[in-house]
């Protein structure tokens, strides 16, 4: 184990320390302008004091009136039934082809998966254009399923599986063989209970994909009823430049969901990103 | 029997087919339209759109933002992401806490990222200005700016990004073997020999992986530029990117559109060809040292 100086000690810490503040400095901010009026907001800018970091009268009205003015919870509710939809259609779709994948030989297969990982190289903004005429050419702009079908297959989320699946032991299916089990029971009794890890972070992964999508909903969900949170937000800003709180207030329930999941979750998220990178 | 055995030998196919026909239809036909499109006008094949594109000052102008933005913004993140997963693979109490902190802005969307910002870079209210006023700077424009938006975005994007490239570093870090830093310090090389000579080379795998995603997603982006600046002020953050989806959404000139993803695409193989070369020319000088 490698020991340091306490000098060296000291400067670490120093550099860890400022360089947390810079991070979270936006988030803190944030929290606290979206607990203030405008008005209060404005009028401690500058210069700078105490009181321009820490509201004076902390107040949840931009918060209520994100919700009861601007009807900030059909987008909200709109993403969770997506991600709802998606995580386990999502999940299921992937994880059995990864099994075919990973399990069986068959002719073509190599052909096959190397047009998987063709296609998880190919960045989402590179197609997002041709992608929305085919599904306009399909009649599904501005409904659930314009936003849910193409999301479903990933070519990410079935590399993922498959590496998974290559490594639970063949006995494991050999002994569900010989109890007679067929495969499908094979596949939901006794290859997913052992994965649990792998569909959590696969879930993980459709999440984040789903809450931070942009680009496409910003294409394809266009009227309210599918409007999507940060769409919404987007369209705040754009539409009502001066309400600052409710700006911040938007990001904070915009922020909160991944946040809440990310602090239990880390082990699993830090999977995802790095099984990501595993071929590279 | 003989059918059981066709029908076994179908149930591969069967169960990939869902997931692949939906990759098919939703992701490699797209691309390929993406790359035929441009050549494709009014039903002939023609070089048209190109003779255009490359006579299109406001093309070439998108195109020079896109390098310059990308000339900074890349090297930028790569190595503050790199000194980050250095620093938070020290040996030391707390520092998972610390690893936890930087990644945090990961799990932010760039949306959010985007807005946050750009009200802190207000010029009249926002609280970077008061905290320059604080230390004794005059107000800056920033992103209204035409020579600071383009920088300010470059703060917007690694500020979200870098703690998600240092994992990836971060976990190249972990599988390096600790006795080499040992026998390293032993024959008495200093902290910066270490890192260049031994753990560069050594985790040459993952920087590539690093590079070429980073590329990526930073050639591409786009989202501080549709919300915020909308390619201003005065064009100085009209990126290539930005400058596809107005010719698609805006101008509804779909061929014009393609053909400037498919320089996109092609900027960015490129660059992915110069950083695999670059990075193979640091480990045959590592091993030969």
């Amino acid at each position: 184990m490698i020991r340091y100086k306490l000098r060296t000690k000291v400067i670490l810490y120093a550099v860890l320390i400022v360089l947390s503040v810079i991070t979270l400095f936006p988030l803190l901010w944030a929290v606290s302008a979206s607990l203030r009026t405008d008005k209060e907001l404005f009028q401690y800018t500058v210069p700078f004091t105490y009181h321009t970091i820490i509201p004076v009268e902390p107040t949840f009205a931009s918060y209520v009136q994100l919700f009861t003015q601007f009807n900030f919870l059909q987008p909200l509710v709109n993403t969770l039934v997506l991600v709802v939809i998606l995580i386990p259609l999502g999940c299921l779709i992937n994880s059995i082809a990864a099994f075919a994948f990973a399990t069986f030989n068959f002719r073509l297969k190599n052909l096959l998966y190397a047009i998987v990982l063709a296609s998880f190289m190919i960045p989402f903004e590179a197609i997002a254009m041709p992608l929305y005429n085919v599904v306009d050419g399909m009649g599904l702009v501005d409904t659930w399923a314009g936003l849910v079908l193409p999301a479903i297959a990933s070519g990410l989320v079935l590399f993922l599986f498959t590496q998974f699946f290559k490594d639970i032991p063949p006995s494991l299916v050999e002994a569900g063989r010989i109890d007679g089990a067929n495969l499908a029971q094979i596949f939901f009794r006794i290859i997913m209970p052992s994965s649990i890890p792998v569909f959590i972070t696969a879930g993980l992964m459709i999440f984040m994909d789903q809450w931070n999508a942009y680009l496409w909903p910003l294409l394809v969900a266009r009227s309210k009823n599918v409007q999507t949170i940060q769409i919404a937000l987007s369209s705040f800003k754009m539409e009502r430049q001066t309400l600052w709180s409710c700006m911040y207030a938007g990001t904070m329930v915009s922020a909160l969901i991944p946040l809440s999941l990310f602090l239990p979750f880390q082990k699993y998220f830090v999977q995802g990103v790095i099984s990501s990178g595993v071929k590279g | 029997m003989n059918i059981d055995v066709r029908k076994r030998k179908m149930i591969p196919y069967l169960m990939i087919l869902p997931a692949l026909a939906l990759i098919l239809l939703f992701k490699i036909y797209p691309i390929a339209r993406t790359l035929l499109e441009s050549f494709w006008v009014g039903g002939s094949v023609t070089l048209k759109t190109w003779a255009t594109l490359l006579h299109d000052a406001t093309f070439w102008n998108a195109f020079w933002i896109t390098i310059k933005l990308n000339l900074v913004m890349i090297p930028v993140q790569v190595i503050v992401s790199f000194c980050l997963a250095l620093l938070v693979n020290a040996n030391l109490k707390g520092i998972g806490g610390f690893r936890t902190i930087y990644f945090l802005p990961f799990t932010i969307s760039l949306t959010v990222a985007t807005i946050v910002w750009s009200l802190m870079f207000n010029t009249n209210n926002g609280i970077l200005n008061s905290l320059l006023a604080f230390v004794g700077i005059p107000p800056q424009r920033f992103l209204v700016d035409k020579n600071q938006a383009l920088w300010c975005i470059v703060v917007i994007a690694s500020w979200k990004g870098c703690g998600y490239w240092m994992m990836f570093f971060l976990a190249g870090l972990k599988n390096i073997d600790v006795s080499i830093y040992e026998s390293a310090r032993i024959d008495g090389a200093g902290f910066l020999t270490t890192v260049s000579r031994i753990t560069i080379p050594l985790i040459k795998r993952v920087s590539l992986f690093v590079l070429v995603a980073n590329t990526t997603a930073n050639v591409l982006l786009f989202v501080p530029m549709q919300m915020v600046t909308q390619g201003g002020p005065q064009g100085s953050t009209n990126v290539l990117m930005y400058e596809a989806y107005k010719s698609a959404f805006k101008y509804a000139d779909r061929a014009r559109s393609s053909a400037i993803v498919t320089v996109l695409l092609m900027i960015i193989v490129v660059v992915c060809i110069f950083q695999f070369k670059l990075l193979q020319g640091k480990q045959d000088g590592g091993a030969e040292a």
